[in-house]
């Protein structure tokens, strides 16, 4: 069984300031991002519970009472409670109250950035703690680096959130089963209840936490297997703790989170999986095809992987599997197993034979995994497997680290056989960390800035880019919100035009108009033919749109044409007859 | 002693980083400039003939064209072409080296540049005379639609509505110019969404289901050797494959005596489907043209022909 260091002050303060800086950036940019149809939805929901707390706070009674809880917690009972009690109760404490966000949006959206922030926090702790700090700090930098990703970490929305939980429910079940060498009894029982309870809200953040015993079963068999096959020799099955406590406490966390589920639980536990089990299929684009219904591609998830995070973090996550797992055959094939540092200086603070290895790489496989079933929607585009990114990160972090150290090594031998003297105090290892660490993050940096607010839709380099990710008939968007981007469009329209919002919501239109996000004497319409000016926001399934307002505005030139990198995203056609 | 290849690669992975990096800017660099796009319009102005099919690759970049561009020059002939076919010539505007695979095999007659974008001239290998357009002829005022339900016949009026248009999921848009039967039908020009989300001009007639037939009359249609069309469903109406199959019946009356041309069964999932049957007996006739639209159910029926005399 592995052992581990637990994570010192300065881990914490490290990967804290990793996150907060993420945060501060996330608020900086979150003005510029317009908002997606789901959000729209998650906002009204976030302000029912919010009355709900509200009243909880002053009439306690009240609140208990079956009508109070279904009149307030009805709306979209299709996801859990968690994000969305956050996004309420940060609209009333930093909007209403405190007044720190002058947007009622940031204040919905704040608790979604701080998951954010969580999930680049746990990222470098698990990679300072399995590897190496400076692989957790270049893990935690690729993992906020990733466009989608940065994209998702705006949004008062689940998909970053249950990436932070998922991470931190994994992270804390990995400390409840890798013993710390001195370790009191307290922190024993501890870190498994713990496990229990963070399984729980994981539970309450979103549907994928469904699939995490497929990570923790099997590697919670792999890390007690000698007393579990001995025990099974006696006729006896040992469960450990931390299986117990996430089995019990994470079913009673999740309905304890969450009121709607106190009245007919069972049902509404029944009604709630099987809204997700037959989940509708939306409309996606992927290869110049429109999917809307299985079977699902099963090149989707790799190709969409490889076209949106960057190339430089798929090549380090690539040499890191393989130096691990390279390092695991050699484990084995040896009597002496080779010193887990794999030698040069520093590296591994655990004591590990590949646990905390087997746990990422089953923390991949159940994220992607599911998305290879024929019978998955992809509708989501990369949003749905976003869980499996921190752990992607992980491996790359530990790429990271090999790679600094082979180039210090062939920096150290050129300046040694060449005699070169090196400027100031800078030494071969050090020059090496800089050359590598800035080819690891700058790419990354320089191509998600340029994706905001596009981010969606975002392609990297290795494919061409935008335009890249358009030939390959890749989706360009969805969720309407680039409605905002064209904001200096919208301007110039007469006073009081109306305007077809196409596939925005309009709960989303509304906000946008309340925070003066766009012009608020603009009517906005339903249809087609209603507007005056008429946005079409490009998904492929979307052009029927266009083609009506072909009809509709009389004419086929847009007289706006919203792009990226040259690309179309939003046209806006105006009425010709 | 040196070092080890895999340390060499290895130390070299964050070269990646710095392709990445280069590979960014030269994407950003190449990114069309709209001058180009209004610089390939003059071009295009200077070249184009009237029966000229004008597109553009990729078709992503089309929103770009058009905008630049403009209606004179985009018809909606040309928007939303039936195919290729009909058209002698075409003026290619691309970006990025792309082009359109279905003029894969014209002949290169020239091309131009105007900045990034390329105008390529071409040749259809295959020209053919259209004689009537069938579409054309409905839009000036050459078709008429009757209801026939056995042996009752209600003649439909020509007029005008308002548009009837939706959002996702409505279908093509019924324009105001149409034909209205008092108890139901009508028949109109408009741009359909295929399969395959293609813009196709054609005669959007949705059938009524059961016995009632829609029944349009062409009149002063020129034959040739050959009637050539399609005919398709709303991309959302056929693509579950859950619907009844539309039948098309076309054949000639009046003076040209009942003869039948050809029947042709459009079933979901065939997308906008190509027929073309040869009319030797009519060539160099002028009559009329009637197509019956059938289907023994209306329920999403939102079906759209186009034909040609050729």
């Amino acid at each position: 069984m592995s052992s581990m260091v637990a994570p010192s002050r300065r881990d914490h303060a490290l990967g804290g300031a990793l996150g907060a800086v993420y945060v501060a950036w996330l608020l900086g940019t979150a003005r510029s991002l317009g908002f997606p149809r789901d959000e729209g939805f998650y906002f009204r929901a976030a302000a029912d519970y919010a009355r709900w707390f509200r009243l909880l706070a002053h009439a306690p009674a009240k609140a208990f009472e079956p009508n109070a809880i279904d009149s307030m917690w009805s709306y979209n009972h299709e996801h859990p409670a968690l994000m969305k009690s956050l996004f309420g109760l940060s609209w009333v404490a930093f909007h209403e109250n405190l007044k720190v966000f002058a947007d009622p949006s940031t204040a919905f959206r704040f608790p979604a950035m701080v998951m954010a922030g969580l999930s680049v926090y746990v990222t470098f702790l698990f990679g300072a703690q399995v590897y190496s700090r400076r692989a957790g700090v270049v893990a935690a930098v690729s993992l906020a680096l990733m466009p989608h990703v940065f994209f998702h970490a705006h949004l008062a929305c689940f998909d970053v959130p249950i990436m932070a939980m998922w991470t931190v429910c994994l992270y804390v079940y990995w400390r409840a089963v890798t013993p710390v060498p001195g370790r009191r009894t307290f922190a024993r029982i501890a870190w498994p209840l713990a496990a229990g309870v963070v399984y729980g809200l994981t539970l309450e953040t979103k549907h994928n936490a469904w699939v995490l015993p497929a990570v923790v079963l099997p590697h919670a068999f792999f890390v007690h297997r000698r007393p579990v096959l001995r025990g099974v020799a006696v006729g006896r099955l040992p469960v450990p703790l931390t299986l117990i406590s996430m089995a019990v406490l994470g079913p009673l966390v999740f309905v304890a989170c969450w009121p709607w589920m106190w009245k007919d639980t069972v049902p509404r536990v029944q009604e709630y999986l099987n809204f997700h089990l037959n989940h509708e299929y939306y409309n996606i684009e992927f290869l110049h095809r429109n999917y809307f219904g299985p079977p699902s591609p099963k090149l989707y998830a790799p190709l969409m992987i490889a076209a949106t995070v960057p190339a430089v973090t798929l090549a380090l996550f690539l040499a890191g599997v393989v130096s691990r797992g390279l390092h695991h055959v050699a484990r084995l094939r040896s009597a002496t197993p080779p010193p887990d540092a794999e030698g040069e200086g520093g590296g591994d603070r655990v004591r590990s034979d590949g646990e905390a290895d087997l746990l990422f790489a089953l923390a991949i496989g159940a994220a992607l995994g599911p998305f290879f079933l024929p019978k998955t929607p992809i509708f989501g585009g990369t949003k749905h497997w976003l869980t499996a990114y921190p752990f992607l990160a992980l491996f790359a972090g530990w790429g990271f680290e090999r790679a600094s150290r082979a180039l210090a090594s062939v920096v150290g031998e050129v300046v040694a056989k060449r005699g070169l003297k090196l400027p100031g105090k800078i030494t071969a290892p050090a020059l090496a960390l800089g050359l590598a660490g800035t080819a690891a993050v700058l790419p990354p940096l320089v191509v998600t800035v340029h994706s905001h607010p596009f981010g969606l839709g975002a392609y990297t380099p290795l494919v061409g880019g935008t335009a890249g990710g358009a030939d390959l008939g890749l989706y360009r968007s969805f969720w309407g919100y680039l409605t905002q981007t064209t904001a200096p469009y919208l301007a110039k329209l007469p006073a009081h035009s109306s305007v077809f919002i196409h596939d925005t919501a309009w709960d989303a239109w509304g906000r946008m108009q309340d925070e003066g996000r766009v012009r608020s004497d603009l009517r906005g319409v339903g249809t087609t033919g209603e507007g005056d000016s008429a946005l079409v926001q490009y998904e492929l399934h979307m052009l029927e749109v266009e083609y009506q307002e072909w009809i509709t505005s009389g004419t086929r030139a847009p007289a706006y044409v919203l792009t990226h990198d040259g690309v179309p995203y939003v046209s806006a056609y105006e009425k010709r007859r | 002693m040196g070092k080890p290849w895999t340390t060499w690669l290895v130390a070299a992975l964050p070269l990646v980083g710095l392709l990445e990096l280069s590979a960014h800017g030269v994407q950003l660099a190449r990114v069309v400039p709209d001058g180009d796009w209004v610089a390939a319009r003059d071009v295009v102005k200077g070249m184009v003939k009237g029966d000229d099919l004008v597109t553009f690759a990729p078709d992503w970049a089309s929103p770009l064209g058009r905008k630049a561009f403009g209606d004179e020059l985009i018809t909606v002939e040309r928007a939303a072409p039936p195919d290729v076919t009909r058209f002698p010539r075409a003026l290619e505007v691309s970006i990025r080296g792309q082009h359109l695979e279905e003029l894969a095999d014209w002949k290169v007659l020239e091309e131009r540049a105007a900045g990034r974008v390329t105008i390529r001239v071409l040749e259809n290998p295959r020209p053919v005379h259209v004689l009537s357009d069938l579409v054309t002829l409905f839009e000036q005022g050459q078709g008429t639609l009757t209801r026939v339900e056995g042996d009752h016949e209600e003649p439909c009026m020509r007029g005008r509505g308002p548009i009837l248009s939706g959002n996702l999921g409505f279908g093509a848009a019924v324009p105001q110019d149409r034909i209205m039967c008092p108890r139901g039908g009508y028949a109109a020009v408009t741009v359909l969404p295929d399969l395959e989300y293609r813009p196709r001009r054609c005669i959007y007639v949705p059938p009524l289901g059961g016995a009632a037939m829609l029944r349009i009359t062409f009149t002063g249609v020129h034959f040739g050797g050959v009637l050539h069309g399609h005919h398709g469903l709303y991309t959302e109406a056929e693509r579950a494959k859950d619907g009844q199959p539309v039948t098309l019946n076309l054949r000639t009356a009046g003076a040209s005596g009942d003869v039948p041309v050809g029947r042709f069964v459009h079933k979901d999932g065939d997308g906008w489907r190509g027929f073309e049957v040869p009319t030797p007996t009519l060539a160099g006739k002028t009559g009329e043209l009637v197509a019956e639209i059938t289907s023994p159910n209306s329920n999403k029926r939102l079906y759209c022909f186009e034909a040609d005399t050729r």
